[in-house]
């Protein structure tokens, strides 16, 4: 099927090995058999059948569903790697994509980590670090404590209060070893401090392996801005554009986009400058993205370093025209920045294109988004001009409980961001999806919200204000109620093929409307369909 | 939609007289015909409503009157609808509905996903998925006179459970991390009780109302599912 014959170039390496599941390692795979690579999938029970074991070359269960067992075991994941023969692993994003120890134990196995180097891993993944970076270099970052809070030391209790009424209320706790919000409690006063520090700290614990938290003040109303870093083995480090994740629900992004609506030519210039700055001096390499909050009055602040590749990097690939993965690929294998990513890197602060993405997870938007894992009966994705599906699902895949619910990303591209969304609403329209509740009545209901239409309701805490999912509901009750019950009734119901005649009896209710009779023939077939079998008829006479 | 539509599924409705099993104290008849659609517990919300959907008006009890175009249009909650589904296959399907007044006159338009029909074993309801504008409704469909009946009864059940014992049942699935409180402990509404781990979110669970703890089904490191007895308070 593939063929290594005609690729124009040596690929980077001859076998890799994918540390993830899902879209994410779906979409690595493809890149590693686009560059003429072989790819060997990790999965766990749960995965057996997924689409990302199916599409590699080779396939090693790690363990049963829970993470800590499977994707989450560095020891497993490298033992995969050497048994398999592979080069280089690429861990994706979430998983063990962001901790120093897990690329440092690669380089020890003789392996390639296709991201940052340890070094840089540990500089800027860990986000107090990462602070005290920006610190020395002069980027402006979000006020708060640059150490450590000591949550299981009573006796500095005082100590925690002082500072945190330095920084100033409401505050975040946060996780230093954090992302994707996890280990994250909003502060609104003193008194709710101590509990906020123990459940966060345990949930850090939980999800990274490491409890540190720190305090940081809320800025509020913001934007969320962050730029795309790419960087090679001589200290080359470019930005390749910036994207807007301001839609996001407690820090869970919903809605991406590139390029960040309204900044002016200037800003870019400064933004793109400042992630530069971090990233050449934390020694990046490979690939990252530089977080910032842009508040009301047009200042940047430095929020966070992820040392790996995003979720929404393909708004970034759509609006610059290079594809990340296979740059990541060729950056760990020692090459350069290739002339058509500084040719993108120039062009980044005047795009000429514009990208959304919208995640399509399972969570119900009408419950708070809580999570909503079963079985998937339908699944129709959209095509057509301007439209790209990053998915590992179709009809009748469990979406296990274990993971993610991300199931699908939806996106856009255009000209301009109005064509953008107009393409985006077309795009949302056509997908089906059944078995399931997904985020996918969110999404259209942006697309009516004057605030995200015009960008200047952009805010990352829009959705924690202004969501209202069962008044959004509310109309589809009603459709779905009368829906039902009028093809129950059998009544004034058609076949949607404008005859509109013969309304069908109680007693056929259930019967397939596709089944009925449309014209011509006395047998029930359409009349093309009995024409053509006329012909045959006539040319074998039984 | 043309005239008012109510809000409110009224239990009864104005239709043919011809069912001689109309329950006594009841003052109006139910139509044998009619169904009452509602939305099923596995996606219901509070609040949703419940509608009755009958056939046009049975001619052999009651005459349309000259010029009476209502005569051939379905009943919803009593009052005639000029709503009509079309089909595309098994799946596909549209609601047109004619323009409210004051609009531009056009039909409205809803394209929606129609699953299969499903017995709900507990029931005996047909369950029916529907999907509209990517929100997931599953309905369940009975008739109304069964549905009277039901309501009837667990009237006469009465009210016995009030300030009994409460139980906290797994609304996602997922694995427990912490259990906060023990058996005998009393708590306060709003109390967390337990931290469930799904998806890798942390969901902390609280407590329904004040109480004391009666019992806890699960502990640390247990996987949950769907409908699992958490804690019991009472």
């Amino acid at each position: 099927m593939r063929t290594t014959a005609t690729l124009p170039v040596t690929p980077p390496f001859r076998r890799i090995l994918v540390a993830n599941r899902g879209e994410i390692a779906l979409r690595i795979i493809r890149a590693a058999h686009e560059l003429g690579m072989e790819a060997v999938a990790v999965y766990s029970d749960a995965d057996t059948m997924a689409a990302h074991v199916r599409a590699a070359d080779l396939a090693v269960r790690l363990g049963p569903a829970p993470p800590a067992e499977s994707y989450l075991d560095a020891e497993l994941v490298i033992a995969a790697a050497v048994g398999t023969g592979a080069d280089a692993i690429h861990p994706g994003y979430g998983f063990l994509s962001e901790r120093a120890s897990f690329a440092r134990a690669v380089e020890e196995a003789g392996l390639v980590f296709v991201g940052p180097p340890p070094a840089a891993i540990a500089a800027l993944g860990d986000k107090l670090n990462a602070r005290r970076v920006a610190h020395a270099n002069g980027v402006p970052h979000v006020p708060g404590t640059l150490e450590a809070v000591a949550v299981d030391r009573p006796d500095q209790l005082a100590a925690v209060l002082a500072a945190a009424a330095a920084v100033g209320f409401p505050l975040l706790v946060k996780a230093a070893a954090g992302g994707g919000g996890r280990g994250m409690r909003r502060v609104a006063a003193a008194d709710e401090l101590p509990a906020a520090l123990v459940a966060g700290s345990r949930e850090a614990a939980a999800a990274f392996g490491d409890g540190a938290v720190y305090l940081e003040r809320e800025i509020m109303p913001a934007r969320h801005i962050e730029v795309q870093l790419l960087g090679d083995s001589t200290g080359q480090v470019v930005a390749l554009g910036e994207r807007d994740c301001s839609t996001q629900r407690r820090h869970q992004k919903l809605i991406e986009e590139s390029p960040a609506p309204g900044l002016t030519e200037k800003e870019r210039h400064l933004l793109h400058a400042m992630a530069v700055r971090l990233g050449a001096a934390a020694g990046l390499q490979n690939a990252a993205t530089v977080e910032f909050l842009y508040d009301r009055d047009g200042s940047f602040w430095f929020l966070e370093v992820n040392t790996r590749l995003q979720v929404e990097h393909p708004v970034t690939e759509l609006v610059a025209g290079i594809d990340i993965v296979a740059e990541q690929f060729r950056l760990a294998a020692g090459a350069p920045l290739s002339p058509s990513v500084l040719a993108a890197a120039g062009r980044a602060v005047r795009p000429t294109r514009h990208a959304i993405e919208v995640r399509i997870s399972a969570e119900d938007p009408a419950r708070a988004f809580a999570p909503t894992p079963g079985r998937i009966t339908r699944w129709v994705i959209p095509a057509g001009p301007g439209i790209r599906v990053d998915t590992a699902v179709e009809a009748g895949d469990v979406v296990p409980a274990d993971y993610d619910p991300l199931i699908c990303k939806l996106i856009v591209h255009a000209a301009d961001r109005p064509a953008a969304l107009v393409r985006l609403r077309r795009a949302l329209g056509e997908v089906e999806i059944g078995g399931i509740q997904t985020t996918l009545p969110f999404h259209m209901a942006m697309l009516a919200e004057p605030g995200f239409l015009d960008a200047t309701g952009l805010s990352t805490s829009w959705v924690d204000a202004h969501w209202d999912g069962p008044a959004s509901r509310a109309g589809a009750v009603r459709i779905a109620s009368l829906a039902a019950g009028l093809a129950q009734l059998g009544h004034g119901e058609s076949d949607g093929r404008g005859d509109g005649s013969e309304p069908r009896g109680p007693q056929d209710r259930q019967g397939p409307a596709h089944a009925r009779r449309v014209g011509g023939d006395p047998s029930g077939d359409p009349a093309w369909r009995a024409a053509g079998r006329a012909v045959a008829i006539d040319r074998w006479p039984r | 939609m043309t005239g008012g539509r109510r809000r409110a599924a009224p239990p009864t409705i104005a239709g043919p007289t011809h069912d001689e099993g109309v329950p006594a104290g009841q003052d109006r008849p139910v139509d044998p015909r009619a169904i009452r659609v509602g939305v099923a517990a596995s996606t219901r919300l509070e609040g949703d409503p419940a509608i009755t959907i009958s056939p046009p008006i049975d001619p052999a009890t009651r005459l349309p009157q000259d010029g009476d175009s209502a005569a051939e249009l379905p009943l919803v909650d009593g009052v005639p609808t000029p709503a009509r589904l079309e089909r595309f296959g098994e799946v596909r399907a549209r609601l047109v509905e004619p323009a409210a007044t004051g609009t531009d006159g056009r039909d409205v338009r809803t394209d929606l996903q129609l699953g299969p029909v499903r017995i709900d074993p507990g029931h005996g309801k047909q369950l029916r998925e529907v999907v509209v504008a990517g929100w997931r409704i599953e309905v369940e469909l009975e008739f109304e006179r069964r549905a009277v009946l039901r309501e009837r009864a667990r009237r006469g059940a009465g009210v016995a459970s009030l300030g009994g014992p409460v139980e906290v049942r797994a609304i996602i699935p997922g694995r427990v991390v912490a259990v906060l409180v023990a058996v005998g402990e009393s708590v306060e509404a709003g109390q967390q009780v337990l931290v469930v781990e799904a998806m890798k979110m942390q969901n902390e669970l609280r407590a329904p109302r004040e109480g004391a703890v009666e019992r806890i089904g699960v502990a640390v490191g247990d996987t949950i599912e769907v409908g699992d007895l958490l804690v019991v308070i009472h």
